[in-house]
């Protein structure tokens, strides 16, 4: 616990110490990549909505198994949704789709980007801040338009979710059509998104902090002892 | 004098307590090193289990498939060649499959866990050539062949079980990889039942 | 054991080698924290070779596939991402502790007579280790890879006539490609590394030759006793082996620390941009070199002129070769000298720092003219030591070297 707390104490005093993309009005996202059940729900999430038409191509199914704890068989019955050459997709496959990319060009103008490392090249305040920024504009051919990323291309998929926000005359989001969920419970399933790809884009997070731990310990002791042999030796030189 | 000896027994105590962490140090420092050198997780992945579904292949057929980058062969046996197999002579090296060249579950005359299908490593013991399936009799082979497995590279022979014959470069049958039927008739290569 | 060693001595000088930069290699007895750094940098040179092999034991250098196979080690090689790690920050320690490493020599005057050419070495090693670094920071092939290297290369461009085809040539295209990574490849893996194996070699020969300088300047081979044996000096082994060795167990805490825990550095070491594969039709809104190039880079914008700039980027490097003839004083350390050479090094450290912050930033009219002042400085400090060192009022030199702790 105590170790934990270490941890993320420095890493929040280094966090101002980056530069470049983030801008100010990022919304803070809370990412615990020790939730397993949060890891799993974003994984079906993620599924379930985005990887239709994006991919985690640098990453394979069968690493959820120790990864998140999800068992083989959830995941080929729940997670893998695509073939190949008419066989399912394996579990040691990467996570790829089937889409044709001149066909889904020409419906959303682009093709929809891989997002295992969105989390680290645009952060995972990033995501959070624009899955929860999109409101509607007729005049954008999908009918919505983002705060966060103005005429993006992407349609907002988890409208039946979060519900339909318009643009007030202070550039606030009101509800106007409600969805399947309330404000906190759409913030819980982005927060367990987010989470989600923050782990697909380093998934060796999930053990660099303990294993660090534990070098720490040994080479604070080691450095501890060879101070004392130093000085020790050192008595020898007036 | 004996703050002289202290002072030595601290010093020595403090260089092998030095030379000892800084050992282990390496030693655990190498293995993450050694490690990157192991299969990866897409290799393991690739070699993981694969499935075959034996209701297409006729009987008296032959088929191959990849398993680990090695051709694994799975034959549907007539109740002839299992005759052959049963009525086996001496010219065999190791007919009761003593040697542990496959799974207990194997380990018998037929070499495999259903005597319709035998399911072997293509793979010849001696150098490692993919021999060839002859299921017919054939006078090149010699009057004892029946049928079997003939090993273009050094010309050892095997019969309709993966059996050597005798004062063959190979030293050993051929190997049974771990399999198990998940169902009638899908085949498993690549793990054990459970 | 003590028959196999003669048996081995008669072929091969071991014993002998062993006294000669050991256990007889007298030191002087007052190095301070400074001279950690010069062992450090052969440790970290080390573990980059290491780190290194393993990597490309999995990496491929090639334009479709490089991206892809850093994420590979990143995630399906056991342990390749702290392998990966390790060499990403230990490119940045590398210029951490050889930037500490060449302060101590200006403080200290360890480019002075007879040192000058240990010193050109050292400078050497600066330079191929620049080039290893640029080269290396192309392999992951993210977007920062491509563009700074487009960038850097375009540089060569701005040579009057040879320019553009000089350009061309190092790309072996029209554009940073498939063929510029795998010669950059070739370079980082085994050319450049060799070539520093080399100049580092002789590095150490030299300053084995010529022996240490330390914090007060002093020649400790000229007070010998009757042996022989510097007064003032005392053997590296076992005093600076053990001494190093907390040194380097000290720098692991450090390094393994950032490794573990601050991988990225907060976009310092591995930059946000890099983690989206190369894109040769998209430049990313803001191209920054990583920090060890900042100042030069900061040099090179502060000039509003292409051939200017880069010549002003080279000076700045080649005008280091020349430290030892263009300070004139005779007296080594710092500690001895006058207050002027005081104000003019801190007055540089200040400006290379302060270019290093500016090189990170998107150039603003504020920023810029900052940049010009602080590349005026930067030359500045080597036109005035030119000038001030001839006749510099400096305080007397002990005989003896002084110990503080």
């Amino acid at each position: 616990m105590i170790k934990k707390y270490a941890v993320f104490t420095v890493l929040l005093l280094f966090s101002h110490l980056s530069y470049g993309a983030s801008g100010g009005d990022l919304k803070p996202v809370a990412i615990d990549l020790g939730n397993k059940a949060s890891l799993q729900r974003g994984a079906q999430i993620y599924f379930n909505n985005c990887s239709g038409c994006h991919t985690l191509q640098y990453h394979r199914y069968s690493k959820f198994v120790n990864d998140l704890g999800i068992s083989e068989d959830m995941i080929k019955s729940n997670l893998i949704l695509t073939t190949n050459k008419g066989e399912k997709t394996k579990l040691g496959s990467t996570i790829i789709n089937s889409i044709n990319h001149d066909s889904i060009k020409e419906v959303f103008g682009v093709v929809p980007p891989d997002l295992t490392l969105t989390a680290r090249s645009r952060g995972s305040e990033w995501i959070y801040t624009f899955l929860t920024s999109f409101y509607e504009d007729e005049t954008r051919p999908m009918g919505v338009n983002n705060i966060l990323y103005p005429n993006v291309n992407m349609p907002h998929v988890l409208w039946y979710k979060e519900g339909l926000k318009k643009l007030d005359e202070n550039n606030q989001l009101i509800l106007k059509v409600k969805g399947q969920l309330n404000q906190k419970e759409y913030e819980q399933e982005i927060t367990d998104l987010v989470n989600f790809l923050t782990y697909v884009a380093e998934p060796a997070q999930l053990e660099r902090y303990s294993i660090g731990f534990w070098v720490m310990l040994f080479l604070v002791f080691f450095a501890f002892i060879t101070y004392l042999l130093k000085i020790e030796y050192w008595r020898d030189i007036k | 004098m004996s703050d002289n000896n202290n002072s030595s027994n601290r010093r020595n105590f403090l260089t092998n307590l030095t030379k000892v962490m800084g050992g282990v140090g390496a030693v655990f420092a190498a293995i993450p090193f050694l490690s990157t050198m192991s299969p990866s997780e897409k290799t393991k992945m690739a070699g993981a289990p694969i499935e075959i579904d034996v209701s297409s292949i006729q009987p008296g057929a032959f088929k191959i498939v990849e398993w680990r980058g090695k051709p694994v062969w799975v034959v549907h046996r007539t109740p002839e060649m299992l005759d052959k197999i049963k009525n086996e002579a001496g010219y065999l090296a190791d007919p009761e499959s003593n040697e542990e060249n496959q799974p207990q579950y194997a380990q018998n005359k037929f070499r495999s866990l259903k005597p319709e299908y035998l399911v072997l490593l293509g793979v010849c013991t001696h150098l490692g050539c993919s021999p060839l399936y002859k299921p017919g009799e054939n006078k090149d082979l010699g009057l004892e062949w029946k049928g079997g497995f003939f090993c273009p590279c050094h010309g050892s022979k095997f019969d309709l079980s993966g059996r050597v014959f005798k004062g063959m470069p190979a030293p050993t049958n051929l190997e049974v990889p771990p399999y198990y039927f998940a169902s009638e008739t899908k085949l498993i290569v690549g793990a054990d039942e459970g | 054991m003590s028959k196999f060693i003669a048996w081995i001595d008669e072929r091969l000088p071991v014993t002998k080698f062993v006294k000669n930069h050991l256990s007889e290699y007298y030191a002087p007895k007052n190095f301070n924290f400074f001279y950690f750094f010069g062992s450090l940098a052969l440790f970290v040179f080390i573990l980059q070779i290491i780190t290194g092999i393993f990597l490309t034991i999995n990496y491929k250098p090639d334009a479709a596939s490089a991206f892809a196979s850093v994420e590979y080690i990143m995630r399906d090689v056991e342990w390749g991402w702290l392998i990966r790690y390790m060499h990403s920050t230990g490119a940045s320690f590398f210029f951490i502790v050889v930037y500490l490493h060449m302060l101590r020599a200006l403080m200290y005057g360890s480019y002075k007579k007879p040192r000058e050419l240990l010193w050109l070495f050292g400078m050497f090693i600066f330079v191929l280790l620049m080039a290893e670094a640029f080269m290396g920071y192309l392999l992951p092939w993210g977007q920062m890879s491509y563009w700074g290297a487009q960038v850097i290369i375009s540089l060569f461009g701005a040579i009057p006539l040879i320019g553009e085809s000089l350009a061309l040539w190092i790309r072996g295209d029209y554009v940073i490609s498939d063929a510029t990574l795998n010669r950059f490849f070739a370079f980082h893996v085994i050319a450049l590394p060799l070539l520093l194996f080399a100049v580092i070699y002789l590095h150490i020969a030299a300053l084995h030759t010529v022996g240490s300088n330390n914090p007060d300047g002093i020649e400790i081979k000229a007070n010998k006793n009757k042996d022989g044996v510097p007064v003032d000096g005392i053997p590296f082994h076992p005093y600076y082996t053990v001494k190093d060795i907390f040194g380097l167990a000290v720098f692991l805490t450090i390094f393994m620390f950032v490794v573990f825990f601050l991988p990225e550095f907060g976009g310092f070491f591995l930059e946000k941009d890099n983690f989206v594969p190369a894109d040769p039709l998209k430049t990313p809104e803001h191209i920054v070199p990583v920090w060890y190039f900042t100042p030069f880079y900061a040099i090179l914008r502060a000039v509003p002129d292409k051939l200017g700039g880069v010549i002003a980027m080279g000076l700045a490097i080649f005008v280091l070769f020349l430290m030892p003839w263009l300070d004139r004083c005779k007296v080594k350390s710092i500690r001895y000298r006058s207050i002027s050479y005081k104000i003019l090094l801190a007055a540089f450290i200040i400006s290379f720092i302060g270019l290093g912050y500016i090189g990170m930033k998107a150039p603003t009219p504020t920023l810029t003219v900052l940049g010009r002042l602080f590349t005026i400085v930067y030359f500045g400090f080597f036109v005035l030591l030119y000038f001030t060192s001839k006749n510099e009022k400096t305080k007397p030199v002990p005989d003896r070297v002084t110990m503080h702790d």
